[in-house]
């Protein structure tokens, strides 16, 4: 499926986002102006844009938490100011200010995280469910990690969404580590993709530093699921230049990264290759691309403002026992 | 008014909901064929699209319920044996808990969890146990069981239209259990949060649900003439119904709380607890738990003297009121 002009601009736009957002959340974290953990995206912005940028806003989403899901919702079309809003603790935060870490844009069906690895599996069964029964042709993003892929509960979901035929696109953003282990050593088969052999799912595999052939294999996934074709499985086979989450040493297994793995790996800079495409093409002049990153610092910068001038969050106990329940007429 | 079992009350309580709101539907493993007979029938009036069956894949079983419910629809999902919901227990109690609040208190999650549970199957722990407790521990989950068919048909219909997720388990020893509930279609719901007192009296108040609810009161009318027993059925444990409690103790002044579960960090000691925190001057007596004691739940004939019974209720009255 070849991209128009127009797609590739918008991807190229918003991986210059995805990539100004995590450079942002990387320096808070540093600064100590975030709560909780970052675990940066930098060489792993391109999958969650490639994935997302042309889905619809009823399409339903669980982000994976590498750059805590910002590349993805952002190419959603979700403003991440509300989300920066929510990891700084403050009152105009996505969820009220009470998670730290936590996302919910219901209104663009991105619903919610958790702490657990792999918790996306169970529901995206059954937003599937929901999307198929309801026939109003929505697709199911789900996308997380190999090493989410360790979970039984990754094999329910593709037992079930290939059972039942759900549009539901499995989007596997292999960098090859999960904290300090490699998925060399945690998974049997070089490609997560695999798995979806025994369960006669389609897969392919796609370069995870190509935002435009993630985007192409992705838009194929959608346009089946869409069809009721049902599920595909996409394995975006990519790099993280960053320890695991800012802080803790970077290992592979037990031993530090070497100098020579990291010159390697940023040969592979997806924004240094996008740039290539794009100039290359003639999609985009040198200039339209500095213009296109000054709004975005602009837009980057707006966000750290919204969060910064809000209010923390400081409910008295009784109004939070009050939001424990939902009430009956919500 | 007409008499039927407590599992066929709920059997119509399923089929109203079902009639009454497109959004419901039934997913759990082998329900269409009716393991226990609460489904049976069901999947030849509603289809297959509402009467779902999934592999033995708990946590992709109760994904349907949970993000089919996060999608607005009002899924009941039922474990078949409530100990088997522990094979999924992050999804059905931290992540369904925590849902709502820690996500800015924006969207509902209607969905119900249930399941058989309880003794008198000499069926062993992993069949017998009790989740009741367990899932009250977890904040944002509401939690009922019924002791009789009236009870049962209004509770779970109350369930499925709760904008909440209700974990409602029915217990096993008494599925047969007859009782008069309204006519067919007669619309009525039991609201959740509302102990009901089952027989009164005014020496002893015994807390006690489901089977040992029966119990309880079985023992209160062998005691008739001697002991004035009040039996007071929680049916729900979150929310639970405090002031119903108080306001029986005003009058008896004595406490028996009997749960058919561990009697470490169970319901009953959460009760005790607040009882003496709430209404420590209300008391004549320590309150007594008639519970499981910390083992898991043997099989065969032990089951009879280990689980809370009648000989066991009675002794914890006399010993209150001694």
């Amino acid at each position: 499926m070849a991209l128009t002009r127009e797609q590739m601009v918008a991807l190229y736009r918003n991986l210059v986002r995805a990539d100004q957002y995590n450079r942002m959340m990387y320096r808070r974290m540093m600064q100590g102006k975030l709560i909780g953990f970052y675990h940066p995206a930098e060489g792993a912005i391109a999958p969650g844009v490639g994935a997302c940028t042309f889905l619809n806003q009823d399409d339903n989403l669980s982000p994976h938490h590498r750059g805590h899901g910002i590349t993805h919702m952002l190419s959603k079309g979700i403003d991440i100011k509300y989300y920066l809003a929510e990891h700084t603790g403050k009152e105009t935060g996505c969820c009220k200010g009470r998670s730290a870490f936590h996302f919910s844009f219901p209104e663009h069906k991105v619903y919610m995280m958790s702490g657990f690895i792999g918790y996306n599996f169970a529901p995206v069964v059954g937003w599937g469910f929901a999307a198929k029964r309801r026939k109003q042709g929505q697709v199911v993003m789900n996308c997380s990690g190999d090493g989410s892929y360790g979970q039984g509960r990754a094999h329910e979901a593709m037992l079930m969404a290939q059972n039942w035929k759900l549009p539901v696109i499995f989007f596997c953003e292999n960098n090859g580590m999960s904290i300090f282990s490699t998925a060399a050593e945690m998974h049997p088969m070089e490609d997560i993709s695999s798995l979806a052999l025994g369960f006669g799912m389609p897969s392919r595999i796609v370069d995870g530093q190509d935002v435009f052939a993630i985007a192409e294999a992705s838009l194929e996934a959608i346009a089946r699921a869409r069809a009721g074709e049902g599920p595909t499985f996409i394995e975006a086979k990519t790099l993280r230049f960053n320890e695991h989450d800012i802080g803790t040493p970077d290992l592979a297994g037990w031993e530090e990264r070497s100098e020579e793995d990291h010159a390697k790996m940023r040969e592979r800079e997806p924004m240094k290759i996008a740039t290539e495409r794009v100039l290359g093409d003639g999609i985009l002049s040198q200039d339209e691309i500095e213009v296109m990153e000054r709004e975005v610092a602009a837009e980057v910068e707006a966000a750290e403002a919204f969060a910064d001038a809000s209010e923390i969050a400081r409910p008295s106990v009784e109004e939070l026992l009050d939001a424990v329940f939902a009430p009956q007429e919500i | 008014m007409r008499t039927i079992t407590l599992i066929e009350a709920i059997r119509e309580a399923y089929q109203e909901e079902l009639r009454r709101d497109e959004d419901v539907f039934l997913v759990g493993q082998d329900i269409r064929g009716a393991i226990f007979p609460h489904t049976k029938g069901l999947v030849e009036e509603f289809g297959l699209e509402r009467i779902v069956d999934t592999p033995i894949a708990e946590s992709g079983m109760y994904g349907v319920a949970f993000g089919a419910a996060q999608e607005g629809m009002r899924p009941v999902c039922d474990f078949m044996f409530g100990g088997f919901s522990y094979v999924t227990f992050s999804e059905c109690s931290v992540t369904t808990g925590q849902y709502h609040f820690l996500h800015g208190s924006q969207q509902p999650l209607p969905l119900v969890i249930t399941a058989g549970v309880g003794t008198g199957q000499r069926l062993a722990n992993d069949h017998a146990m009790s989740i009741h407790g367990t899932f009250a521990h977890h904040p944002g989950i509401k939690v009922a069981m019924p002791s009789t068919p009236y009870d049962a048909k209004g509770m779970f219909k109350a369930a499925i239209r709760d904008n909440n997720p209700v974990v409602i388990p029915w217990h096993m020893g008494i599925m047969m259990l007859k009782g008069e509930v309204p006519d067919v279609d007669e619309d009525y719901v039991v609201p959740l949060g509302v102990a009901d007192v089952k027989r009164e009296g005014s020496d002893v108040t015994v807390l006690a649900n489901s089977l040992q609810l029966q119990h309880a009161l079985k023992v209160a009318d062998k005691l008739e003439g001697e002991l004035s027993v009040e039996v007071i059925d929680p049916r729900s444990f979150v929310p639970f119904d405090m002031e119903t409690l108080l306001r029986s103790l005003e009058k008896t002044n004595r406490l028996v709380v009997v749960d058919e579960d561990w009697e470490s960090g169970g319901f009953a000691a959460t009760v005790s607890a607040r009882v003496m925190e709430q209404g420590f001057d209300l008391l004549d007596a320590p309150v007594i738990r008639v519970t499981l004691p910390n083992m898991p739940v043997p099989g065969g004939y032990m089951e009879e003297y280990v689980a809370p019974n009648p000989e066991r209720i009675e002794a914890a009255i006399r010993a209150v009121c001694a």
